[in-house]
C-alpha cells in the first residue's frame, strides 16, 4: 500500500511538473513573439527577397528584360571587369585591418594592463578613435591628407620625408592601403577593450608562479598569457572579419572605392550594382555570394571552435 | 490564468501594433485612394506644422537642393513662402536634400513608389528617370503657358523625348573659361588660349613664370564626364548619336576618323599632365578640389560654371582678376550646357504642381534666385551672366538615354589615360564597347 502511494505521488508529482513545464513553454514562445515577427520581417523577408530577385532578371531601367534568370546574374557578375579586383581589395582590407588591429590592440591593451600613473586617463582616451561616427572620422582624415592643404603631407614635407605633397588617397598605389591604415586607427581601440578585459581575468598567480620558476617575459607572453586570450582573440577576430568585409560606409567616405577602382571592394561593387546601374538582379547575385561566404566562415567557426570547445 | 490572459492581450495588442506600422511603409500612389489618402495626410501634417488655417489645400512635396546658408538659398526659401502665402489651395513642404544624396534619395522614393510632386535634378538622370516612365507629360501644360517663349528653345528641346517635354529647366550651367586675368599677365600673355595647341605652349611658360599651373580639371566624380563629352564635342565627337530605329549607340568602333579624334581627346588629358599644365594631383580632383584651387588662385584657368561668382566672397581680393572667355578647342568652338532640370513626377494634382513650376519659372522668381544662369531669355545679368549666356548656343548636351554606366564608363577612361597612362586609342576604344554595353543593359542600344 506505501509503495503504491509512493508510486502514485511520484507520477503526480512527475504530472504537476509536465504541466508547469509546458506552461513555462507557452509563456517563453510568447515572449519570443514578438522578436520572431521583428526577425521575420526585417531579416528573413529581406534575405530571402534577395536570394530571389538574384535568380531573376530585375533591371529598373530595363523593364522588358524580366523573368527568371538562372544562374546569369551570378555569371554576370563573376563576369564583371572589376569583380577581381574588388575580390582581392576585400581580401586585403580585410587581412590588413584585421591584422593591424589586433596587433595594435594587443600591444595597447598590454601596455594599459601595467601599473602606470594615469592609467584611466589613458584607457579613456584610447577608445575616442572608436566613438568617433565613421563619417566624421572619414572626413576628418580625408582633410588631413589633402596634398594641397592636409597637415599630414605638411608634417611630411616639413620634416624631409616627402620632397612635395602626396595625394595619398588618390592615387592608385596607395589609396586602399591608406584606407586600411585608417581603418585600423579606428577600429583597433575595441580590440583594447576586449583584450584588456581579458588580460584582466588571467589569474595573478600564475604569472607569478611562472616567474617563479624562471619564465621570462617572453615566454609567460606566448606560454600563458597568449593562452589565455584565445577564446576573446577568436570572437573578436572573427566578428571583425565579418565586419570589415562587409564594411560599406568607411571607404565609401573616403573614396568612393577609386581612384578607378583600386579601393573597390565587394560592398561597394553591391552598391555600384544596385544605385548605379539599378540592376537589382546582379547586386543581389553579388549579396548572396557575400552571403554565403559569411555563412561559411560562420560554420566553420562553429565546427572547429565552438564544438571543439564543448568536447 | 489572469496573468496569461493579460500577457496574451499585450501581445496581440504589440503585434497589431507593429501591423500596423509596417503598412504604413506600403505608401504606393498606385490608386486613386491611396493618394488622395497620402494628400489629405500631407495637408494635414502642413496645416499642423505651419499653424495654417489652409486644411483642404493640396500639399506639394519639393526637393531642393539648394544651399540655405547662401543668399541664394534663402531667396528661394522667401519664394516659396511667398508662394504658400499667396495660395490657399496650394501648399509647397520644401524639403532640403544636398546633391550629394539626391539622386540615392529619389532612387529609392521612385522605387517605393513615394516620389516627392516636383524635385531638383542633375540633367545627367534625365535619360535614366524618363526610363523609368515616371517623369509627367507637361506639353499639354507648356503649351497653355503665356511666358513658354520666354524659355530658350534648345533648352526646351533638350528636355523633349519624342515630342513630349518631360522636365522643365530649373537653372543653366553653362561652361566658360574662367582665368585670372594678373596670373596670366604675370606669364606675359594678355589673353586666354583660343586652342588646345594654344594652351599647351602657354602651360610651361605660365608654371615658369608664376610657379602655377595653368589649368584645372575635375579627373573624378560627377563633373569628370561633363568636361569629357565637351572637349569631345570641340573635337567633332559624339558620344551616343540616335540611330534610325529611335535608339541609340555609340559609332566610334564603326567610324576610324571619330575613334582617332576621340584617342586624340585622351592624348590631350595626357599632354595636360605631362606638360605641368595640371597639377599632378589634378587627376584625381572632382569638383571641389577644382573649384577651390580656383577660388583660392591656385592656378590660372578652367572651364566652369557661373556659380563661381557665389564664391567671390571666400577670396574676394584673389577673385578680383577673374575674367570670362570662351573655352578653347581643338576643331569645333563647343562647351558643356548643363541644363539642371526641374523634374515633375506623375501625380493626380499635376495642375497644382505645374502652377508651383510657373512660379519656379517666373521672371520675378529668377531675377532673384538665378539672376546670372537663368533658362529664360529676359533674366540676363550685367557681367557674368551676359558673359556665360553669349555661349548658350554653341552648348552641348548628354544625350537622353540612362547615364548611370555611361558616365561611370567615362570616369574610367579618363582614370585608363591619366593614372594608367595607357594608349589614347585603346582608351577609346574601351570606352566605346563599354557605352554600348551599358546601352544594351538598359536595353537603349540600337538594334538590340
Amino acid at each position: 500500500m506505501l509503495a503504491f502511494f509512493f508510486f502514485f505521488a511520484k507520477r503526480m508529482v512527475k504530472f504537476v511538473l509536465s504541466l508547469r513545464e509546458r506552461k513555462f513553454r507557452r509563456f517563453a514562445f510568447l515572449l519570443i513573439l514578438p522578436a520572431l515577427f521583428f526577425f521575420l520581417l526585417l531579416n528573413a523577408y529581406p534575405l530571402a527577397q534577395v536570394l530571389w530577385d538574384s535568380f531573376h532578371f530585375k533591371n529598373a531601367l530595363n523593364p522588358a528584360k524580366s523573368g527568371f534568370a538562372g544562374w546569369a546574374n551570378y555569371a554576370a557578375v563573376m563576369q564583371d571587369q572589376y569583380f577581381m579586383t574588388a575580390l582581392r581589395n576585400t581580401i586585403i582590407w580585410t587581412v590588413l585591418s584585421v591584422a593591424g588591429e589586433y596587433m595594435l590592440g594587443l600591444a595597447s591593451a598590454i601596455a594599459l594592463n601595467q601599473p602606470v600613473r594615469g592609467r584611466l586617463v589613458f584607457r579613456v582616451m584610447i577608445i575616442i578613435p572608436w566613438i568617433v561616427p565613421i563619417v566624421i572620422a572619414g572626413m576628418t582624415w580625408s582633410w588631413m591628407l589633402a596634398p594641397d592643404y592636409g597637415i599630414v603631407n605638411l608634417w611630411l614635407v616639413k620634416l624631409g620625408i616627402l620632397d612635395q605633397p602626396y595625394y595619398w588617397l588618390g592615387e592608385l598605389d596607395t589609396a586602399l592601403l591608406t584606407a586600411v591604415f585608417i581603418n585600423i586607427w579606428r577600429s583597433f581601440p575595441f580590440y583594447t577593450v576586449s583584450l584588456l578585459a581579458g588580460l584582466q581575468s588571467i589569474p595573478k598567480d600564475i604569472l607569478e608562479a611562472a616567474a617563479i620558476d624562471g619564465a621570462g617575459i617572453r615566454r609567460r607572453f606566448w606560454h600563458i598569457i597568449l593562452p589565455q586570450l584565445k577564446t576573446i582573440s577568436l570572437v573578436v577576430i572573427f566578428i571583425h572579419i565579418i565586419w570589415t568585409a562587409i564594411n560599406f560606409d568607411f571607404i565609401w567616405v573616403l573614396t568612393e572605392g577609386g581612384p578607378l577602382h583600386s579601393s573597390e571592394t565587394l560592398p561597394i561593387l553591391i552598391y555600384r550594382f544596385a544605385m548605379k546601374q539599378f540592376d537589382f538582379g546582379q547586386a543581389s547575385a553579388l549579396a548572396s555570394i557575400m552571403l554565403t561566404f559569411m555563412i561559411s566562415c560562420f560554420l566553420i567557426y562553429y565546427y572547429f571552435f565552438i564544438r571543439g570547445n564543448r568536447r | 490564468m489572469k496573468f496569461n490572459k493579460r500577457f496574451t492581450l499585450l501581445m496581440a495588442f504589440l503585434l497589431l501594433a507593429a501591423a500596423s506600422l509596417s503598412a504604413c511603409g506600403g505608401n504606393k500612389p498606385s490608386t486613386a485612394s491611396n493618394n488622395d489618402a497620402k494628400s489629405s495626410n500631407h495637408a494635414a501634417n502642413a496645416s499642423e506644422a505651419k499653424g495654417s488655417d489652409k486644411a483642404g489645400a493640396v500639399t506639394l512635396r519639393f526637393w531642393s537642393a539648394h544651399d540655405p546658408s547662401t543668399d541664394q538659398g534663402r531667396n528661394i526659401q522667401q519664394k516659396v513662402q511667398e508662394f504658400n502665402d499667396s495660395h490657399d489651395d496650394i501648399q509647397v513642404e520644401l524639403q532640403v536634400i544636398s546633391y550629394d544624396v539626391l539622386h540615392e534619395k529619389l532612387m529609392v522614393s521612385i522605387n517605393a513608389g513615394d516620389m516627392p510632386d516636383i524635385s531638383w535634378g542633375l540633367s545627367e538622370w534625365f535619360g535614366e528617370f524618363n526610363r523609368l516612365d515616371i517623369l509627367a507629360d507637361l506639353t499639354p501644360y507648356m503649351d497653355q503657358w503665356e511666358e513658354k517663349d520666354q524659355i530658350y528653345p534648345n533648352v526646351l528641346e533638350a528636355l523633349t523625348v519624342d515630342g513630349k517635354l518631360k522636365a522643365l529647366p530649373n537653372y543653366l550651367g553653362i561652361r566658360a573659361l574662367l582665368y585670372h586675368e594678373d596670373l596670366l599677365k604675370a606669364a606675359g600673355y594678355n589673353e586666354p588660349p583660343k586652342t588646345w595647341d594654344e594652351l599647351l605652349e602657354m602651360a610651361p611658360v605660365v608654371k615658369e613664370k608664376t610657379g602655377k599651373p595653368l589649368f584645372g580639371i575635375a579627373g573624378t566624380g560627377v563633373r569628370s564626364p561633363q568636361e569629357l563629352i565637351m572637349y569631345l564635342a570641340q573635337n567633332d565627337v559624339v558620344l551616343a548619336e540616335q540611330q534610325a530605329d529611335g535608339k541609340f549607340k555609340n559609332t566610334w568602333l564603326d567610324d576610324p576618323d571619330q575613334l582617332a579624334r576621340a584617342a586624340e581627346v585622351f592624348k590631350f588629358y595626357q599632354d595636360l599632365v605631362e606638360t605641368g599644365a595640371v597639377a599632378q594631383d589634378a587627376r584625381t580632383w572632382g569638383w571641389e578640389e577644382e573649384d577651390q584651387n580656383f577660388v583660392l588662385a591656385q592656378y590660372a584657368m578652367v572651364v566652369n560654371g557661373p556659380w563661381i561668382e557665389g564664391r567671390i566672397s571666400e577670396n574676394p581680393e584673389g577673385m578680383k582678376d577673374v575674367k570670362i572667355a570662351a573655352p578653347m578647342y581643338k576643331k569645333t568652338p563647343a562647351t558643356f550646357m548643363e541644363i539642371a532640370p526641374l523634374y515633375i513626377y506623375k501625380s493626380d494634382h499635376l495642375d497644382a504642381t505645374f502652377e508651383f513650376a510657373k512660379f519656379l519659372l517666373s521672371k520675378d522668381y529668377h531675377s532673384l534666385v538665378n539672376p546670372s544662369n537663368s533658362p529664360r531669355m529676359d533674366v540676363v545679368s550685367e557681367g557674368w551672366g551676359e558673359d556665360f549666356m553669349a555661349l548658350t548656343s554653341q552648348g552641348v548636351v548628354f544625350p537622353t538615354v540612362s547615364l548611370g554606366g555611361i558616365t561611370e564608363a567615362m570616369e574610367d577612361a579618363l582614370g585608363l589615360a591619366l593614372l594608367k597612362k595607357e594608349d589614347p586609342a585603346a582608351v577609346a576604344q574601351t570606352l566605346a564597347g563599354a557605352i554600348n554595353k551599358s546601352l544594351e543593359m538598359t536595353g537603349e542600344l540600337s538594334g538590340s
